[in-house]
């Protein structure tokens, strides 16, 4: 089962968890597993058009993902990091 | 192997003029910016003296790695007894000051005494041939730009300047220490916190220029594996998030979302107005208008710092950060960046800290004296500072003196200095830090931006995040660079050719920490004042109706030592 990694800044929506195991074939169902499991997490990494925001990173392992990247297939052992901007001037 | 030697410490007497020149204690070779400042001040100025007196002593010191070859390692700390506060204060900054005082071997300029005329303005002039204190009353009430562009003017093309504006000459407790960037020279950075400029001004002092005309980079004991680290660090940092590249603006969108936003005085964390001032509003003026993205320092490879232009096509401000945009604007409800820019500009001018200014201009408008969302009006308040008005001087002295002149009752402030944008209301973690740091609400003491934190971590995440950030504010190294302990102890093995410890950077860090709360021990501070301000408690905010109910327990842990984790060494510096 995938694993996404929720970065502090957004572990107000999953109460403090930081690594959530999901059922998930692809990077987005994945995303919106957790979102299923934790209200109001998916609004905190992808837009109104459904793409990551610009201050959101995926990865799958060390592999930066790219916008035509969402619908990629996750496998069971992957862990999906989501990296979000965590301070600033 | 040695690295860098035969370092010296500069000594200008204020009262005579006077300058001395001493070696730099070989045993304080990795102390540096904040941890030296707190060193010196502890040991040399009375904590009980007037701020603005004889004998406050005021510090520039630069990182450690200031003036090599380590990226974005070159900012320079000014520390003193803050006239804002009461207790010590550091204040950090960029631009190329540090470089160029560390590149001709000065680990510290320490200013002591008072003119006995304080009509008069001087400089203080660094360069190869010596140091030197001049008459400067020409430039006498100038706003920073002006004043840098005369400087320009006098001074070689190599050399940079540290200069504060008519609030630091007229002692307004808000004041800031503006330090020239790399391209104009321009006094767009700012040790801005704690109204450390009206302590050089009540020096006499407008500036400081520091030119090292062919001085050499400063050379590594272990040129090889300072070469190595620095190669593997910049790519690793270019191939990771860069979370930074479009400035810190960035962040004001999920800043919003995290209720995290402060609108109107605190009293929401979400403006309405988000979209106007979204970071990407910036980027988009860069098509139209100009400007663009740059490096504040030599060697920066963070290059955070945007450069923004009005519609006319001209120079408007730089940098404009989230804090300013959020304080200066969705705290007044402004609706409109060019508006934000505008008073950022002014800020700059003035030499006034953004955070502070918004703050008290908040407070301002809600208690009734200005509506809110009237950026003209809040032009047209700025601009009094420089005139001398009463109203001026109000809002130049900082949120805590405009909401007591008032009768106002919500003034967010933690130990007189006004919070930052991050809010201890669903940052109860980084609430912890405004509590317990020696300076007073600070998000770059110790920011933890985690609402998901449980309240059994609160004190352990801010004490570490505390160590982290006092470390890295002691290195040079920019807290958006966000290098980790074990990174910054890396670089000081191999500049200086020995092993630096994890126990020995971890001391260093609550060494300065210790340094800090013994001098505000000793200034009169008790637990009584590590607490956030009622509005904080009675205000709620966001659609869970947070707010700070941390309680003394907790917050008090965080200045006990508490046992080392891995995360310490792992965590990464973040302002």
């Amino acid at each position: 089962m995938p694993i996404v990694s929720v970065p502090p800044p957004y572990r107000g929506p999953t109460r403090g968890e930081g690594r959530v195991p999901v059922e998930g074939a692809t990077v987005r169902e994945c995303l919106t597993a957790v979102d299923v499991k934790y209200p109001g997490f998916a609004a905190l990494v992808l837009d109104a058009e459904g793409a990551p925001h610009g201050f959101v990173k995926l990865f799958v392992g060390e592999r930066a993902l790219t916008q035509d990247d969402l619908d990629d297939p996750l496998l069971p052992d992957d862990e999906l990091t989501v990296i979000a901007s965590i301070g600033g001037g | 192997m040695s690295g860098p030697t035969d370092d010296k410490l500069i000594r200008v007497d204020m009262t005579k003029q006077t300058v001395t020149v001493e070696d730099f204690p070989d045993e304080w070779k990795i102390l540096g910016g904040r941890a030296l400042s707190a060193k010196l001040l502890l040991a040399e100025c009375d904590p009980t003296c007037d701020p603005l007196g004889p004998d406050n002593v005021l510090v520039f010191a630069p990182g450690v790695l200031a003036g090599t070859a380590a990226p974005t390692s070159g900012r320079i700390s000014v520390g003193a007894k803050s006239p804002l506060t009461g207790a010590i204060k550091e204040a950090n900054s960029g631009g190329n000051p540090g470089q160029h005082l560390m590149k001709l071997g000065y680990r510290a300029v320490v200013v002591t005494g008072q003119p006995s005329d304080a009509e008069k303005r001087y400089g203080i002039e660094v360069d190869g041939e010596g140091v030197r204190v001049v008459g400067a009353d020409d430039l006498k009430m100038k706003w920073n730009y002006a004043t840098c562009e005369a400087l320009a003017g006098k001074y070689s093309k190599t050399a940079s300047f540290i200069t504060i504006g008519p609030a630091g000459e007229q002692l307004l407790k808000g004041a800031s220490v503006a330090t020239t960037d790399q391209d104009n020279r321009y006094p767009a950075r700012h040790a801005a916190r704690g109204g450390l400029g009206a302590v050089m001004g009540s020096k006499g002092l407008k500036y400081l220029s520091v030119d090292p005309a062919r001085a050499r980079v400063r050379q590594p004991a272990d040129k090889a594996a300072f070469g190595d680290l620095i190669r593997n660090y910049t790519k690793a940092y270019q191939a990771g998030p860069q979370m930074f590249k479009e400035g810190t603006a960035s962040v004001v969108t999920v800043a919003n979302m995290l209720n995290t936003f402060p609108t109107r005085n605190r009293t929401s964390g979400q403006s309405e107005h988000v979209k106007a001032l979204e970071g990407k509003r910036i980027i988009e003026s860069f098509e139209t208008n100009g400007g663009g993205m740059h490096n504040c320092m030599t060697g920066c490879i963070v290059q955070c710092s945007n450069v923004v232009h009005g519609e006319d096509g001209e120079y408007k401000t730089s940098a404009l950060e989230f804090e300013t945009i959020t304080l200066l604007g969705a705290n007044c409800d402004l609706d409109n960046m060019m508006d934000v820019a505008d008073l950022d500009r002014l800020c700059d001018e003035m030499g006034l800290d953004t955070i502070e200014a918004g703050a008290a201009i908040g407070v301002y408008m809600d208690a009734g004296e200005m509506e809110f969302g009237d950026a003209e009006g809040a032009k047209r308040l700025l601009r009094e500072v420089a005139e001398g008005t009463e109203v001026g001087k109000l809002i130049g002295n900082g949120t805590l003196a405009t909401g007591t002149k008032l009768g106002h009752k919500r003034i967010p402030v933690v130990k007189g200095q006004a919070l930052p944008a991050w809010d201890p209301r669903p940052l109860k973690a980084t609430g912890v830090t405004y509590a317990t740091s020696p300076m007073g609400a600070d998000h770059t003491a110790g920011l933890i931006v985690n609402p998901g934190a449980q309240p059994e971590e609160y004190a352990q995440l801010s004490q570490e995040a505390q160590i982290v950030n006092a470390v890295c504010d002691t290195s040079g190294f920019c807290q958006f660079l966000q290098p980790t302990l074990d990174d910054i102890r890396a670089f000081y093995g191999a500049l200086y050719g020995e092993e630096v410890t994890r126990e020995q950077i971890a001391d260093q860090g609550w060494q300065c920490l210790e340094d800090e709360w013994e001098f505000n021990n000793r200034a009169g501070f008790t637990q009584a004042d590590d607490d956030l301000p009622d509005c904080m408690r009675e205000d709620p905010i966001g659609p869970m109706n947070l707010v700070w109910d941390v309680p003394q327990e907790i917050v008090q842990a965080a200045k006990k030592r508490l046992p080392a984790r891995e995360e310490l060494f792992a965590g990464r510096a973040t302002g």
